[in-house]
């Protein structure tokens, strides 16, 4: 069944209550497949007594609105998610339904995409080609190499790479716009085998990450931890500076997950900052995109992060950041790096 | 073998070291060379590897992949399916959750720790929230697991591994027995991406890039 009027579904996601700014990237996104028809769009938000952010939801982007409501839904349980959207799925008959590529939208879209016969496309960046048929540009090999796909089914699933579709301002309500209706839907029950246990805080806070004017990041390519040094040194050129990397850092242990920039870890934006070593894949650049001014290092300057940098170095950084060093008198105080 | 998927392996010698009865089964979606996937996984101390063997290079979309695997696991009755985050060429993390979907499995994606409590029939988990955040669950077994990357170190293969691999014949299924699943979608091209238009690169010497860069960032006011 399908209804000209309601071809594509945004899934908000909420922290804490609150509408998370990654959905206002994906409703961008939604504007953009939408084209001129602007009214094809639909929001749903997925939860429990959530109607009053619903109502403002649809007030702020004059789009309708559907508050998804179960007990079973809040907090977030990746099984009765799946099943609720699918239900109101297959009565709506949208053709495209847009979540945002994070944790939580990773988690449960693929599944969601098996379920109801989906085509499912992740991580999209780009949108290519006319609004009937478009294809979705998503980036592979760390960012070396981008991929168009388009979906063969009626319906596709699609999750939203954050950074890649700004929000639109202003963020607050238009006194023009039409009144934009919510609804509100009880989701049927469902048997749970998944039981949320609570939601640990992070391990190790860092602050300084995102306080810092300028950060310094080290990825794979500072080739060991024993040139992590020089990516201190290189930050402590700077007042309230810190230290951030890429998660193949973390995961060699060479620096702890609190430093992590990128998808998964922090996003960052500050005045300046110097990718060393970093390949530039889009799960890092959804971490600092909105950093005022790039400079990238790295020996191969074919990397992706040169296509987010304003100043690029193809040079040896174990060479060329003691040579930088070497010419600025180190300012007093520390690095803000615990 | 995919890094992602080395952590997922790791993780499941690891239960099978604290319950000894454990079976691991590795297996590996994939064409010829695939095979060499699944020996490195005999040699890294799995028990049994299948190789479900796709005739041509084709590149298969991840529901594909995950149809193939589910029509397989579906005849086991495997109690815990492990897998890693995302494939690292095309970075699709999809396998995962959509085998749990073909199969009816709850599952988690991105642990990043695991207890198993067999004998209540559950898994306990925390998985990768954004900033560091974990959310801690409790799935009913059995239950399939993406794993995120860091969750373990994984080991180097044992000399004595290596050699029992060697011998050990895998388990082979063309894909044709098992009824391949069509494309949901289907990738219309590769591409570079745009050159790096916005960005100013550097030339001359080393020292000289320096001495740039370090104007630069004074005129800036960021030095």
């Amino acid at each position: 069944m399908m209804d000209a009027q309601n071809r594509i579904l945004v899934v908000a996601e909420l922290h804490e209550g609150a509408v998370r700014p990654v959905t206002h990237e994906t409703i961008a996104f939604a504007r953009r497949l939408a084209g001129q028809e602007a009214g094809a769009i639909r929001i749903v938000v997925p939860g429990w007594h959530v109607r009053d952010v619903v109502c403002e939801l649809a007030d702020r982007t004059g789009i309708d609105a559907i508050a998804l409501e179960a007990e079973s839904l809040d907090p977030y349980n990746a099984e009765t998610w799946r099943l609720a959207l699918a239900a109101l799925i297959r009565e709506r008959g949208p053709s495209h339904i847009c979540i945002p590529h994070t944790s939580r939208g990773c988690d449960f879209a693929p599944a969601l995409a098996a379920g109801i016969g989906a085509s499912c496309i992740t991580a999209v960046e780009g949108i290519c080609g006319e609004r009937d048929s478009p294809t979705f540009v998503r980036s592979i090999f760390n960012g070396k190499m981008r991929m168009r796909v388009r979906a063969n089914r009626g319906i596709a699933v699609l999750t939203v790479l954050p950074g890649a579709f700004p929000a639109e301002s202003p963020p607050g309500p238009l006194p023009e716009k039409r009144k934009a209706g919510v609804e509100i839907l009880r989701a049927p029950a469902s048997h749970q085998r998944i039981r949320a246990l609570g939601v640990l805080a992070a391990g190790e806070e860092n602050l300084a990450l995102a306080l810092a004017d300028t950060v310094v990041s080290a990825g794979r390519g500072i080739g060991g931890e024993e040139n992590l040094a020089l990516i201190r040194q290189l930050a402590g050129l700077f007042s309230k500076s810190a230290v951030g990397c890429s998660r193949t850092v973390c995961d060699r242990g060479w620096l702890g997950y609190g430093h992590q920039i990128g998808l998964t870890g922090k996003t960052v934006s500050p005045r300046l900052y110097i990718a060393c070593g970093i390949s530039g894949a889009a799960q890092h650049l959804a971490g600092m995109r909105r950093s005022k001014h790039v400079v990238a290092i790295n020996t191969d300057p074919g990397a992706a992060i040169f296509r987010a940098a304003d100043v690029g170095i193809v040079e040896d950084l174990t060479t060329f950041i003691p040579l930088v060093v070497a010419r600025c008198r180190p300012r007093s105080g520390t690095p803000g790096d615990p | 073998m995919n890094r992602y998927d080395e952590f997922a392996l790791e993780e499941a010698l690891r239960i099978r070291e604290v319950f000894p009865d454990t079976r691991i089964d590795a297996l590996s979606v994939g064409p010829e060379r695939a095979a060499r996937t699944v020996e490195r996984a005999l040699a890294m101390g799995a028990d049994e590897g299948i190789h479900i063997l796709l005739g041509d290079d084709r590149y298969r979309m991840p529901r594909e992949t995950a149809a193939l695997i589910a029509a397989y696991a579906a005849g086991e009755g495997y109690d815990l399916i492990l897998a890693g985050v995302m494939a690292e060429d095309d970075m699709q993390g999809q396998v995962g959750p959509m085998v749990a979907a073909l199969l009816d499995y709850p599952w988690s994606t991105a642990v990043m720790s695991q207890k198993l409590a067999p004998n209540d029939r559950r898994i306990d988990v925390e998985r990768e929230l954004e900033g560091g955040r974990r959310e801690a669950l409790a799935l009913a077994l059995p239950a399939l697991l993406t794993v995120q990357s860091g969750i373990n170190r994984p080991r180097y293969p044992a000399l004595s591994h290596v050699l029992r691999a060697r011998s050990q014949p895998l388990v082979t299924i063309d894909e044709k027995a098992i009824v391949p699943p069509e494309a949901w979608e289907s990738v219309v091209c590769l591409e570079e991406p745009a050159p790096a238009t916005s960005c100013t690169f550097l030339s001359g010497s080393a020292p000289e890039k320096a001495e740039q860069l370090v104007r630069r960032l004074r005129e800036k006011a960021f030095l």
